[in-house]
């Protein structure tokens, strides 16, 4: 009923190419992005923006860059947090070297550094598939947080290895920083990840979209109707490594405030890894799926006890929460191996048909 | 949403090349794969215009030759001349460039997208625009995009596949699955199209219907088409010339009549003993 797609016709390619074929899903994102822009902004407490809202949009935003590489052109990348490390460090070196530069620039620049370093890493995927990829690209992951280590320019030659973010100005109002307020970061992090998601779901709806999900469907045939390989894969690691410097350069700007090269090591590539998975490869919209489900629920859960009044000690908190969510990542994948993502196409194709579904 | 009628004409790929010149011409070309002679001094012709049937019986080297031709493997001897050039090092990619399309013995489908999506995957070739103004999308790339789109609709209203424009092709049953992989390689506009056993585990209507398409591909939009095919029946009522294939040596070649009634090709059909 709500969603019946009859007496939407479609005359012309124009309108058949749009964003929402079907009305109701143009609904939808309208209701959803006021609810982002407006709603929770005026409700949300502050740690709720700083525990919550602009974690996972940063998360989903680093899962959508690694989904780009792995979802969209089918190659394992184990590398992410690495590469979400050089976004960070370039946006530090960036906003040292010229503190007047507006911070929306530096990190828009700071993604060309990560798109380069992802390139090199995956020039390997020319020659290899798959798993042995996947093995390639951690070789990224080992070498660049060392370099994040050993290289002391890449800190300032701090004495504690860290770098940490100073206040950043835009237009006179501080959006990092300690002084920075949480609703001002949050609608920093969404604007950025508003855009960038736009944009991504236009690249891979138009022909690199074809072209990429082309070379992960079946690459020899993907050749053979003229598709450059070593273009495709380069562009998808490029395009990839982009989103995911953002996201790193977002990550230590608007959300954490300092980082030592050790936050940019394994966990941190398999974290932005199990949203994409947990959240649907090959979709977009799955990224905050799974970045709801695996950075959200946990700190969600953590208030459970509280809010009903129950007191236990906050390590067992922590360990029913590892638990919880264990169990119910395990649930998701046997419900639907395809994510998240899948799960609402199904039940939206069958609100189409509800209540008669003949 | 259907789009008029085509231009028969405007299809024909205009290459300079008169009806029944030479389009491509192989010369002595021999294959190897270590120790095997996948193909041997092999030599022929393709015709602008004609359907040239390749057959023989299994392990010939029918596929390795289209191998060849479109630039997959690269024979250890011999040329190829295309449209009069002399082809070296070519990678299959710029072989659709230069205009040769082809189709595979297994369905080599991108099953992950939909049908449109695959025919629209062979136009890539002749889309020019970049990455940021696809990041826009409104604007050139999607006037592009909608050009194109025309295209690919010539070519699904041509082969009878509009019902299923928007299907996974995974979800395909077979006979239509070869139908879309043939809407992809005329995406390309081909000069040259090669069909490796386009009409392989079809039954008898499914055959009608791809012996048509294939005519008319050939009639409507001029396209020089060569085939491997195990149906003779389909082969000698097709093709305007065939050449056979055995051990990796050409055995005959000429047309379909002459061709059945030569000694040696029904010697490689039916066996003899050596």
């Amino acid at each position: 009923m709500l969603y019946r797609t009859a007496g939407q016709f479609k005359t012309s390619y124009h309108a058949d190419h749009a964003l929402f074929p079907v009305r109701q899903d143009a609904w939808l994102l309208g209701v959803i992005l006021v609810c982002a822009f407006v709603v929770i902004p005026a409700v949300a407490s502050e740690f709720a923006i700083n525990a919550l809202l602009i974690p996972v949009l940063i998360y989903a935003l680093a899962a959508l860059g690694l989904n780009i590489l792995t979802g969209y052109a089918g190659q394992l990348s184990l590398g992410t947090g690495a590469f979400m490390g050089v976004g960070a460090y370039a946006c530090y070196k960036i906003i040292t070297i010229f503190p007047d530069l507006n911070l929306v620039v530096a990190i828009a620049l700071s993604g060309f550094f990560s798109a380069a370093v992802g390139v090199a890493f995956g020039l390997p995927s020319l020659r290899i598939k798959g798993f042995y990829l996947a093995i390639a690209t951690l070789a990224a992951q080992f070498f660049l947080v060392w370099l994040f280590e050993k290289w002391s320019w890449l800190y300032n030659y701090n004495a504690s290895g860290a770098i940490q973010v100073a206040n950043v100005d835009m237009f006179g109002i501080t959006v990092a920083g300690p002084n920075a307020a949480p609703v001002t970061q949050y609608y920093f992090v969404l604007g950025v990840v508003a855009v960038v998601t736009w944009f991504a779901i236009n690249i891979t709806r138009g022909r690199i979209g074809r072209v990429w999900k082309s070379v992960r469907d079946m690459d020899i045939a993907a050749e053979l109707v003229g598709i450059d390989l070593m273009k495709a894969k380069l562009s998808a690691f490029a395009v990839s490594s982009y989103i995911v410097g953002i996201a790193g350069a977002l990550f230590v700007f608007l959300w954490r405030g300092a980082a030592e090269p050790n936050l940019f090591d394994i966990p941190l590539s398999f974290r932005v890894l199990f949203i994409a998975i947990i959240g649907g490869l090959g979709s977009i919209m799955g990224n905050y799926l799974g970045a709801i489900l695996i950075v959200a629920l946990p700190v969600m859960l953590g208030t459970l006890p509280g809010a009903f009044g129950l007191t236990i000690a906050s390590a067992t908190v922590e360990h029913l929460n590892v638990m919880i969510i264990g169990a119910l990542i395990i649930f998701f994948l046997i419900v639907e191996p395809h994510g998240l993502a899948r799960l609402w196409a199904i039940i939206r194709e069958k609100l189409i048909m509800w209540p008669f579904p003949h | 949403m259907n789009v008029h009628a085509m231009n028969t004409q405007s299809q024909s790929p205009d290459d300079g090349i008169r009806a029944g010149d030479l389009l491509m011409d192989v010369r002595n070309v021999s294959l190897r794969f270590g120790g095997v002679n996948a193909i041997t001094d092999i030599s022929f012709n393709v015709r602008k215009g004609e359907i040239r049937a390749i057959i023989g019986p299994n392990g010939a080297g029918k596929t390795s030759m289209l191998n060849v031709i479109n630039g997959f493997y690269t024979p250890q001897e011999g040329t190829i001349m295309f449209r009069g050039k002399e082809r070296r090092g070519m990678k299959p990619h710029h072989a659709v460039r230069q205009g040769i399309a082809r189709t595979f013995q297994n369905v080599a489908l991108f099953k992950g997208m939909s049908t449109l999506d695959n025919i629209m995957t062979g136009r890539s070739v002749f889309m020019k625009r970049n990455l940021l103004w696809q990041m826009l999308w409104h604007g050139p790339a999607l006037t592009e995009e909608i050009e194109h789109r025309e295209k690919v609709e010539e070519i699904i209203d041509f082969l009878e596949i509009q019902h299923i424009r928007s299907t996974l092709v995974g979800k395909l049953p077979y006979g239509l699955q070869k139908r879309v992989e043939l809407g992809r390689a005329l995406a390309m506009e081909p000069s040259l199209l090669l069909l490796d056993e386009p009409m392989a585990g079809m039954n008898l209507e499914e055959k009608e219907d791809m012996s048509r398409f294939i005519l008319d591909v050939n009639r409507q939009r001029g396209t020089t088409i060569a085939l491997i095919e195990h149906d003779m029946g389909v082969v000698m009522d097709l093709s305007d010339r065939v050449v056979v294939l055995d051990y990796g040596k050409k055995i005959a070649d000429g047309v379909p009549d002459a061709v059945k009634s030569n000694p040696q090709v029904i010697d490689a059909y039916l066996g003899v003993e050596h």
